[in-house]
């Protein structure tokens, strides 16, 4: 009767428990989690192409035949959508040609 | 000859590619080809009308209109335009930076005359060209755009693009001047030079464009150099930006500012 309670008691603990959080998706190309941050972590100057594949992903990139290209990453929408809608925010990269960050900007 | 059986028979050399290779390189290509690089000149006119019209948008500012490369390899140096009518032939005077001034004349009217450049077809593209004097460097003023893109959609400046192209651009052909008052219409302006940022400024408040009003949409289309060819930004996509010119929130006095690569 004793062990019949416990387990009673037991099964009600596990019910009460909060279901386990779902795996967070995975960042698609271009998104981020913080623009700011993401800022942060970059050097105007040095930072290159490849530090910056390595550091936030892969971006979205309009290439320019002046040798200039220019990343995007933004920021991943909210998954309940908000009313009024707020912008994503984006962060913008300006690399020169010879490779290296040239110029950033969040919005 | 007259002046247009003579613009025609150069063009028709040049198709059948019966003339010399320099003079068909040195071709004026007035109707031969389905996307002639001529504007028709009442409509230009008309243009400068409704600039008359609505010059309130932008009271200290004159009416130009300016010519664009439309291909990498496009030279710009040395243009020559000309009102092309049967009976009339009228230089005009291009100014350094590619801007000139049209002025009315009835008999090329009459006519139905061309505004005819020396230069192969599909090789360059038109604007409106307004501006207030007097503005802070690296600034344009939304007034002034408000008014470019009325005159250019009334005087039929912007060029041909294929359906779907760039998912939005193809919209644009068939409207007039109102589609200048919609909210967000994509009505590409030409910076001097490559962007990097493009801000509205009007008293305290400020807002950064997002960069998809930046270089044609291109960071909303993973497939956008493949319509490149058949956008009149396509040697300046990298200086290419639209505004909201139709949010009544801003006002004519808006300063657009741009900050260069």
């Amino acid at each position: 009767m004793r062990s019949l309670f416990l387990c009673a008691l037991l099964g009600g603990c596990t019910l009460l428990q909060p279901p386990p959080k779902p795996a967070e998706k995975p960042l698609g190309p271009g998104e981020i989690v913080s623009a700011q941050a993401a800022q942060d972590v970059l050097s105007i100057g040095s930072s290159t192409k490849a530090e910056v594949r390595a550091a936030l992903g892969e971006a979205v990139v309009v290439d320019f035949a002046s040798g200039y290209e220019v990343w995007v990453y933004r920021e991943r929408p909210p998954e309940k959508p908000q009313e009024p809608a707020a912008p994503q925010a984006e962060l913008v990269l300006l690399f020169a040609p010879s490779g290296v960050l040239s110029k950033t900007r969040v919005r | 000859m007259r002046r247009r059986s003579r613009f025609l028979f150069i063009a028709f050399l040049a198709t059948c590619g019966a003339a010399p290779a320099q003079a068909a390189e040195d071709a004026v290509v007035v109707t031969a080809l389905r996307h002639p690089v001529a504007k028709s000149y009442d409509r230009m006119v008309a243009g400068m009308a409704l600039f008359e019209q609505r010059r309130h948008l932008a009271p200290g500012a004159a009416l130009r209109f300016k010519l664009l490369p439309r291909k990498q390899q496009t030279a710009m140096d040395g243009v020559e335009l000309e009102i092309a009518a049967d009976s009339v032939g009228i230089a005009l005077e291009v100014a350094p930076d590619r801007t000139f001034v049209l002025e009315r004349n009835d008999v090329a009217l009459k006519e139905k005359a061309k505004v005819v450049p020396n230069r192969k077809a599909g090789t360059m593209t038109w604007r409106a060209d307004v501006r207030t004097p007097g503005l802070p460097p690296h600034t344009r003023r939304l007034g002034d755009l408000r008014l470019e893109c009325e005159v250019g959609m009334k005087a039929g400046l912007i060029s041909d693009y294929p359906p779907s192209f760039f998912g939005w651009l193809d919209e644009l052909l068939p409207q007039g001047p109102s589609y200048c008052h919609r909210a967000e219409p994509r009505y590409l302006f030409f910076a001097d030079r490559p962007l990097f940022s493009v801000t509205l400024h009007d008293g305290p408040r400020r807002e950064v464009l997002s960069v998809d009003r930046l270089y044609a949409g291109a960071s909303r289309d993973a497939r956008w150099k493949k319509g490149l060819g058949y956008c009149d930004c396509e040697a300046l996509i990298d200086r290419a930006y639209f505004v909201p010119l139709g949010d009544t929130s801003w006002p004519d006095d808006t300063l657009v500012e741009l900050e260069y690569m």
